[in-house]
């Protein structure tokens, strides 16, 4: 055990530079790895929708002559008929992206008491079908409970609604939200006809799966969305045709844009992407130069102790003492910066769930990270440590 | 002697090349590391119009009642419009703008065969005025064409370069959703980020472009358009009428106005709690009253427009810069020690602590001087990778990762800090080598 620690005792500063290094990576290796692992499983998350095969064209009318109602009405027929259209049907905001609206929903009228703030996508009776999501109870709007509110016809609000499965348990803790009342942002009291399976609707609310499906179709916006599924390879072709044929078809509206779905999902997914990718590049570069810090260390260590080894060598020493006499150094540098960067990760893993609201750092992510650079660090000075090794004992009478 | 530092630093560069391109490369990873989340930042946090910072304010007021549950940033970021137009008939304010987002599109200009979206802003023309908008041809509509509304347009640049080619079209007319319209002015380049005025999600978020044409306020609801920008309506519905909408709580009017004293300050929050006490005994408003005016700062900051990662990001590229810094003292140290014979041997000739402190803190210097050009290089690259990744988006990492003299000035910066730290306590342990030591064992 002497050897070691008088060699610490003699280069003190370098062992705490190294000591150091290893404390703020293993720090910064544990968060980020805990972070780009929640990033990974955000992005991994099921859509609940078929968005391969999916797309949404949002025409704008450009004048109070255009009618809405009947623009729908022709759109939807066109697609109906068209072979390689799987279903369409007429909404307003588009899935997994911030545009559409979010309402309060409750179980008590005009926002009393608690409420979901949820993603509200009104349908008609092919809604649920285009989006490729099934239910797991009830059932489907009928094609006779779907009003169309026009400035010419003013109605009052549906009576039926569908929401989704996270939606329900959310409102409905204690389960029987079948047939349960609901007020979708007002005083209208509205029955769950249905629950479908979790899908992302748009992004409003505090979880993408808080949606709710109206019976609608929304004339008075100005503004409507055709939501179309292809048949399985053909998005692309139809997507064509369709921009093709409505751009023909209506004079005083224009189509604003058409996202597909899946690159409205590579668009709410690019942020947190793009941050796992900058962790991990930062991460992984951090690790290398620790590495190498080590390295350097224990060469420095070596070359200026080549004598002392010759010694050691000429009384008796092993090979494998001596690397054994660098191993252990090194591990004794290593502990004293775990320990450190241990309470600094807890540290930092506390400030970050107190300050960004990331969940509190899992302490299995600084076990893992503990065996990782333990043997990282162990790796780089092993080839030093071997070198030491094949210093000859002969070293030690030359320059006395 | 610097002549004879240079050469010395050189020599010993020369010695161990592969320990020198690890610390200039450590140093230039960690800087441009810091440069690129450095750059990002500065654009996200800061105030685009600092200089009006004390007489430019937000108008909110909540007719909800939200704040009984929840913090005062749920207020409502926009008006109703029944609100918004009471107040803007206060003559208070030294300039006042209403805001509002228009879907419109454009036709009948020169070589054009079919409609084009154009995204355009519904404002008063104290917007101009009050957010220094810069002009290259004509101006800001006149008050009359406000309250008219006259059929005028206001052209971004790059609309005006795209329909007219670039001219000075003022007094052209063209078709804006089958209007005819006027043009009265086309703008300069104009593009404040963070959107100060405008941070609602519904409106493109804080680092969105800014609108490509720009009308009277009252054309929207002369020409019954549904708003096309954010609009949230709390508990309570559109209703299915413009009409209706008109009349609804539904916010969907940004109003900011130019109060440049005390008093006048004073005089419009008291009108605007007036109205609201008002508002509320009828019944239209629940809840306290809840008025308030937002200097630009306070705005940015109640709407978090910096996001808390990008400024996590910045504190791990200073953790990295950190770690390769330590490694390069750890290293400097080594090789300093390792030369220490040369230094007993110059000490002995004659050479000062502080000549050998110098001549070691210069070579500390060069090698910070090459990690900062290379740290600039990596930056720039790393800046145009970030604009790669969020290539198609709206992002503000994509929209604001443009180099500029700051970051030279950062580049800079850190490599003067580098040098300090990282060669300070090296080349001062080699000054203090005592002469006679190393000279023994020649």
């Amino acid at each position: 055990m002497f050897p070691m620690l008088s060699a610490l005792r003699r280069n003190p500063i370098g062992a705490v530079l190294v000591a150091l290094q290893i404390a703020i990576t293993l720090a910064v290796l544990v968060n980020a790895t805990a972070m780009v692992s929640r990033a990974v499983h955000k992005i991994e998350q099921p859509t609940g929708i078929d968005t391969r095969d999916t797309f949404e064209l949002v025409i704008a009318a450009l004048s109070k002559k255009f009618d809405v109602a009947s623009a729908v009405e022709a759109d939807l027929s066109y697609l109906r008929a068209q072979p390689d259209v799987a279903a369409a049907t007429v909404t307003f905001g588009v899935p997994m992206t911030d545009d559409g609206s979010g309402m309060s929903v409750g179980r008590t009228p005009d926002g009393r008491g608690a409420s979901v703030l949820s993603g509200v996508m009104p349908v008609d009776e092919d809604g649920l079908r285009t989006l490729g999501v099934r239910l797991i109870a009830g059932r489907n709007f009928r094609a006779d409970e779907i009003t169309t509110q026009s400035p010419a016809h003013p109605r009052q609000g549906t009576a039926e609604v569908i929401v989704t499965r996270s939606l329900a348990h959310a409102l409905f803790p204690h389960g029987h939200a079948l047939g349960g009342t609901v007020y979708v942002g007002g005083h209208t009291p509205l029955t769950i006809i249905g629950i479908a399976r979790d899908f992302m609707g748009p992004t409003l609310g505090a979880s993408p799966y808080d949606t709710v499906l109206m019976p609608q179709i929304l004339t008075e916006y100005a503004n409507y969305d055709l939501l179309v599924r292809a048949r399985p390879g053909e998005r692309a072709a139809v997507l064509r045709a369709t921009k093709r044929h409505i751009g023909a078809a209506h004079q005083d509206a224009i189509i604003l844009y058409a996202p597909t779905l899946s690159s409205a999902r590579r668009q709410m997914n690019l942020g947190l992407r793009n941050t796992a990718v900058f962790l991990t590049v930062l991460t992984a570069i951090m690790l290398i130069f620790c590495s190498f810090g080590i390295f350097g260390l224990v060469t420095f260590n070596v070359a200026s102790r080549t004598r002392q080894i010759g010694i050691r060598r000429a009384v008796g020493a092993r090979r494998r003492d001596i690397v054994a006499q660098f191993m252990t150094e090194n591990a004794l540098v290593l502990l004293g910066g775990m320990a450190l960067g241990s309470v600094l990760a807890l540290a930092l893993g506390q400030w970050l769930s107190d300050h960004d609201g990331i969940p509190r750092l899992d302490p299995w992510y600084l076990l893992a990270g503990v065996l990782l650079l333990g043997l990282v660090a162990q790796l780089a000075a092993w080839q030093p440590a071997l070198r030491a090794a094949r210093v000859a004992p002969s070293v030690a009478t030359r320059t006395v | 002697m610097l002549g004879y530092y240079v050469r010395m630093a050189w020599k010993s560069f020369q010695r161990t090349p592969g320990l020198t391109l690890l610390m200039t490369v450590g140093i230039g990873l960690g800087i441009s590391a810091c440069i690129v989340t450095l750059t990002v930042y500065h654009a996200m946090s800061g105030n685009p119009i600092w200089w009006k910072n004390n007489v430019l304010y937000a108008v909110t007021m909540d007719p909800w009642g939200s704040s009984r549950r929840a913090h005062v940033s749920r207020v409502p970021q926009q008006l109703t419009y029944r609100d918004a137009t009471y107040l803007y008939g206060s003559d208070i304010p030294k300039e006042k703008a209403l805001l509002t987002l228009l879907v419109g599109a454009v036709t009948g200009t020169p070589g054009q065969s079919r409609p084009l979206p154009l995204f355009t802003r519904g404002t008063t023309a104290g917007f101009f005025r009050m957010f220094d908008v810069p002009f290259k041809y004509g101006g800001p509509w006149s008050a009359a064409a406000d309250r008219g509304p006259e059929p005028v347009i206001v052209l971004s640049r790059r609309e005006n370069e795209k329909l007219f080619g670039g001219i000075d079209s003022v007094g052209r007319t063209l078709l804006w959703n089958k209007h005819r319209f006027r043009v009265v002015g086309v703008l300069d380049h104009w593009d404040p980020q963070p959107r100060f005025y405008d941070l609602t999600p519904g409106g493109g978020g804080a680092f969105a472009k800014p609108a490509r044409a720009f009308v009277p306020f009252k054309w929207g609801p002369t020409l019954h358009m549904w708003p096309g920008g954010h609009m949230a309506c709390g508990n309570s519905s559109a209703g299915h009428t413009y009409r209706a909408l008109l009349n609804s709580k539904c916010t969907w009017v940004g109003m900011w106005v130019d109060l440049p004293s005390a008093s006048a300050r004073r005089r419009f929050l008291a009108l605007m709690s007036a109205y609201a006490a008002e508002q509320r005994s009828t019944g239209r408003f629940e809840g306290p009253l809840n008025t308030h005016l937002w200097k630009v700062s306070q705005w940015l900051r109640m709407h978090h427009v910096v996001s808390e990662r990008s400024r996590l990001l910045v504190e791990l590229a200073f953790a990295l810069l950190t770690v390769c810094l330590i490694n390069t003292v750890g290293i400097l140290l080594a090789k300093f020690l390792r030369g220490a014979p040369i230094a007993g041997v110059r000490r002995a000739l004659g050479a000062t602590r502080r000549h050998i402190f110098m001549q070691h803190l210069l070579e500390a210097a060069a090698l910070s001087g090459l990690g900062a050009a290379l740290g600039l290089a990596l930056g720039i690259a790393g800046l145009s990778a970030v604009r790669a990744l969020y290539a198609h988006s709206n992002s503000a990492y994509g929209r604001l990762a443009h180099f500029d003299p700051l970051g030279i000035a950062w580049a800079l910066g850190l490599a003067v800090v580098a040098t300090l730290v990282a060669g300070v306590y090296p080349a001062w342990r080699c000054g203090r080598t005592p002469p006679a030591l190393h000279l023994k064992s020649q």
